[in-house]
């Protein structure tokens, strides 16, 4: 698929074929896309624990669910715990800023160089931004980042998936993360029951709404000829509407498959 | 409870049918001959009329309403509780619970109770495919 449609065709999928199992291949590919992910100071902080739903006890599995995920929990097969890993900075002291340096990512041209890294970086920014109250802000938008990029993936890979927020105190006596990993996201993950349009692409704000130029407050504004083009290569695609008599239906077929209320 | 007025005449009932109406669309009181009579045996089971269901699980806090913890489990119990004791079929049975859970969602009381018999070979996923 081309990179336009994976974005195009990305939805929030919460019906997922609950005995189709996914491949060990297909979760790898997920997480090497995590890790390749851009991020500041080379630091990578996304970190991950894979669960399969199948190889948890079922009182486990139980207490993993929330309200408002359950069902999604319950269904797919795959569950991808993302976490924030702030020690990372303070264990790697611009260790992998150098490793940029030597491979020429961060060049002199750009006035790099590992004492820059050891004398400055470090000690002078990265060590007290850790400090900071910002600090799981920003790694947390990094954390977006890979994970955004493992979500795409799954959805490259034929797969549905959806993010959902999670209970860190049980994830940490169920699956025993550092305790300077703080909890983001879990990535459901399983092949989709529903149709892979599920309805549409989901209701957006205005473009002009959300992005300004030059200053807030003068939207952005948006060239029809362009969305013409993205429609074209699918990136844009039929919105959902209010009663789509289609997805009703699909909606209670798989209710009464999967005995679910309506 | 023996003192149970006509389900219609209850607030959260009539809550529950217009939601229906509105998402679903058709005849909610009248398509499914059976949805009433579930949920007035469900009220006979708890001992509860549908409005003292719906209050029990919520709670006005600083004039703010909010989802009662506590009530939305007892009565997802009791569901679980009333669904097992149908007499009939795994289907059967999950539809009267499930006609139960959906008279709670509407009325804005998140409850999700899961798959009803989707294992494979269950006889849901034999008459669901």
């Amino acid at each position: 698929m081309e990179f336009k449609e994976v974005i195009g065709r990305r939805r929030s999928i919460r019906f997922f074929e609950p005995d189709k199992p996914v491949e060990r291949e297909k979760i790898q590919k997920i997480l090497e896309a995590a890790r390749l992910a851009s991020c500041a100071v080379n630091a990578h902080w996304a970190k991950a624990i894979v669960v399969e739903r199948d190889k948890l006890p079922e009182d486990k599995l139980e207490r993993m669910k929330t309200p408002v995920a359950a069902l999604n929990i319950e269904l797919a097969p795959v569950h991808i715990y993302w976490y924030a890993d702030l020690g990372v900075v303070n264990r790697i002291q611009g260790s992998r800023l150098k490793e940029l340096v030597d491979v020429g990512a961060l060049a002199p041209t750009h006035g790099w160089s590992h004492k820059f890294v050891d004398d400055f970086v470090y000690p002078q920014i990265l060590k007290p931004m850790t400090e900071g109250p910002g600090y799981p802000i920003g790694a947390a938008t990094d954390c977006g980042v890979a994970i955004c990029q493992a979500l795409l993936t799954a959805f490259d890979e034929g797969l549905g998936g959806c993010l959902s927020s999670f209970n860190g105190a049980i994830a940490k006596e169920l699956f025993h993360p550092p305790d300077d990993w703080v909890p983001l996201y879990v990535l459901l993950i399983g092949y989709p029951a529903e149709s892979w349009e599920a309805g549409g692409q989901r209701p957006r704000p205005p473009f002009e709404e959300q992005y300004h130029d030059g200053e807030y407050g003068k939207p952005f504004a948006r060239d029809e000829k362009v969305v013409e083009e993205l429609m074209r290569a699918k990136m844009i695609q039929e919105p959902a509407s209010p009663n789509n008599p289609k997805r009703t239906e699909e909606i209670k077929r798989l209710a009464e498959r999967l005995g679910l209320p309506l | 409870m023996d003192d149970l007025r006509p389900l219609a005449s209850y607030a959260a009932v009539g809550a529950w049918l217009d939601s229906l109406r509105q998402h679903w669309g058709g005849d909610p009181a009248n398509d499914d001959p059976e949805r009433l009579d579930i949920l007035e045996a469900f009220c006979r089971f708890a001992d509860n009329d549908p409005d003292e269901i719906i209050a029990g699980c919520v709670l006005v806090r600083d004039g703010e309403k909010r989802i009662r913890a506590k009530g939305r489990q007892r009565y997802a119990g009791l569901i679980a509780e009333f669904q097992s004791g149908v007499e009939g079929s795994r289907l059967r049975r999950a539809k009267w619970g499930n006609t139960v859970r959906s008279f709670l969602i509407h009325n804005g009381i998140l409850l999700q109770s899961g798959v009803q018999g989707g294992e494979p070979g269950s006889e849901m996923r034999d008459e669901g495919d």
